[in-house]
């Protein structure tokens, strides 16, 4: 098998900063619990620009960038948002982005199917770590750069700790059953727990900033005072006012506690009707950085707790 | 087409939001090339009385030439913006509540001071206002941002997002989460770069709470972390006459 070893990792990089941009995410936090849906679906995005009369340019973004370090519910969620941006229809903006870039992995536990990524790195436990490639675009770099990789006789992996909090682990469990799931959150609509959330959650977006598959976004025009235009695309967060706001002025979702729910229902439920899964890998990131200390799997485990007894009583 | 005429004008403040203005610098060049700054007592000697386009204030109208000097003002102007904290929000000025001023100024001044100062609350507590550029003081973008959406023919908005996005952005830690300090980020407009928080210091909500905030919620969460005093400390340094707030505290 091909290994590179942990006193090589840096030099690699180095060695790839030549050719690339290179964002290595082990370095967590120098911003603030944003994950790498940023490099690809940045916070704010120009999109289109008219200098002149008649002309529009699409805003081109051609610098070639490698992501290192993710782990693997932050390689799930790449994935996803990867089919999100690809289905109905191809974002643009988003794939010129994700097209020039290189992801590489960095897991403790060799999984059964790879979660994503371009190259995964896998940690045997022993200073080395197991290559495995994931796209043509990763082989390619591998072979590039072999002079860091050395080919060594396979060996178990001595990692104990998978390195994935409790936390996490009950999560992505209950993440498994995304039909009940579904159901559960569905059925939940007018479940207490929501006015109890209208009065705890601050309705500021965080949760959503953080999450690695959130992606929904505002588009905003203006005119500069040279007279250039231009249209520009930011990341929303639908706990926010204006979201589900239209002309005229109605608001289909007027309080925090509606947003909140839509917050769940788009998901849990939205995401299982569209893609067949829910949207949350369980990384934990809502849970770190909600000011008001939500904790959304104390809110699954309420919800799906007093369906299954709803069921039953049926 | 005429340039619209503009009118900048300061009530009781340190003036700060108006170097904020000067210091657009190339900026304020380019937008002197589509307006026309008629009145404007820092900023040069041209004086010219309304009627006015837009009329830009800054400061708080404490005195009452101020609040007297700002009706006319409204009646004189078609857009009506109020600029930073103090004019927005009574900002620094309106920490003190009405009730105490007689107090403090004659342990300050003395009691032979003859206070010309009525009360210190936001333009908007004696005239309607179309916008207020926030900040203390104000950022050079959102001044421009602004202007840009005036002189295009919008009427100008306010950001819904709230002062975490900046600061995440900025990749600051959280106070509240990663310190366990008070912050009003949560409940405060974006638009300042999360200037503060990445310098070390709290956020106090210069920029003005943000569209629908849920106070009362913030307010629960800061009791888990501090007391009440430090709270009404973080509330009251701009926010002492800011009606969400007084009513997020009941």
């Amino acid at each position: 098998m091909l290994v590179i070893n942990e006193n090589k990792i840096a030099d690699f990089l180095k060695a790839l900063e030549k050719e690339y941009k290179v964002y290595d995410n082990r370095q967590h936090p120098p911003y603030g619990g944003l994950t790498a849906k940023k490099y690809f679906f940045p916070p704010v995005e120009e999109t289109f620009v008219s200098e002149k009369k008649g002309s529009l340019k699409t805003t081109k973004f051609a610098e070639k960038f490698v992501v290192f370090g993710l782990s693997i519910p932050q390689l799930e969620a790449l994935t996803y948002l990867d089919e999100i941006m690809t289905k109905p229809a191809e974002d643009f903006f988003y794939w010129q982005r994700r097209g020039n870039s290189i992801v590489v992995g960095l897991i403790k536990e060799e999984p059964d199917a790879l979660p994503g990524g371009d190259i995964v790195f896998v940690d045997l436990g022993d200073g080395n770590f197991k290559i495995l490639k994931n796209t043509e675009k990763g082989e390619e770099l591998i072979k590039k750069y072999k002079s860091y990789f050395a080919e060594v006789a396979d060996a178990p992996s001595k990692v104990t700790d998978p390195g994935m909090s409790e936390w996490s682990k009950t999560m992505r469990d209950i993440l498994l059953d995304a039909e009940l799931l579904a159901n559960a959150v569905e059925w939940s609509k007018n479940h207490k727990i929501w006015e109890e959330m209208a009065t705890t959650c601050l309705g500021c977006g965080v949760c959503t900033y953080v999450c690695p598959i959130c992606h929904c976004f505002s588009v905003e025009d203006k005119i500069d005072l040279t007279g250039k235009c231009s249209r520009c695309r930011k990341w929303d967060a639908c706990t926010l006012p204006d979201f589900a706001k239209i002309a005229g002025g109605h608001d289909f979702r007027p309080t925090i506690k509606e947003r909140y729910y839509n917050w769940f229902y788009h998901k849990f439920v939205r995401g299982y009707k569209e893609y067949g899964k829910p949207q949350c890998v369980g990384c934990g990131h809502c849970k770190k950085y909600c000011p008001a200390s939500i904790d959304i799997l104390e809110i699954l485990k309420t919800i799906l707790g007093d369906y299954k007894k709803s069921q039953i009583q049926i | 087409m005429t340039k619209p005429k503009v009118a900048i004008y300061d009530f009781t403040d340190c003036e700060g939001c108006e170097v904020k203005l000067v210091s657009l610098r190339e900026r304020l060049l380019l937008l002197e090339n589509k307006i026309d700054i008629v009145n404007w007592r820092l900023g040069q000697e041209r004086f010219d009385a309304g009627p006015y386009d837009v009329t830009i204030i800054e400061g708080t109208p404490i005195t009452d030439y101020e609040v007297d000097l700002l009706k006319d003002l409204r009646k004189n102007s078609k857009v009506l913006i109020a600029l930073g904290a103090c004019a927005a929000l009574a900002g620094v000025p309106g920490i003190m509540p009405e009730k105490d001023r007689k107090f403090w100024y004659e342990k300050i001044y003395t009691a032979q001071y003859r206070p010309r100062g009525v009360d210190a609350v936001p333009l908007s507590a004696y005239v309607p206002i179309d916008f207020a550029i926030h900040g203390c003081p104000v950022d050079e973008d959102e001044v421009v941002k602004a202007m840009e959406e005036l002189l295009s023919g919008k009427t100008p908005t306010y950001s819904g997002n709230s002062t975490c996005f900046d600061c995440k952005q900025a990749g600051n830690k959280c106070r509240i989460r990663d310190e366990e300090k008070p912050c009003l980020g949560p409940i405060t407009q974006a638009g300042c770069k999360a200037i503060c928080v990445t310098g070390g210091s709290p956020c106090y909500g210069c920029f003005g709470i943000r569209k629908e905030a849920n106070i009362s919620a913030l307010i629960k969460k800061l009791k888990t972390i501090t007391d009440e005093k430090t709270i009404e400390r973080y509330l009251t340094m701009f926010h002492s006459r800011t009606k969400e707030v007084n009513d997020g505290k009941k």
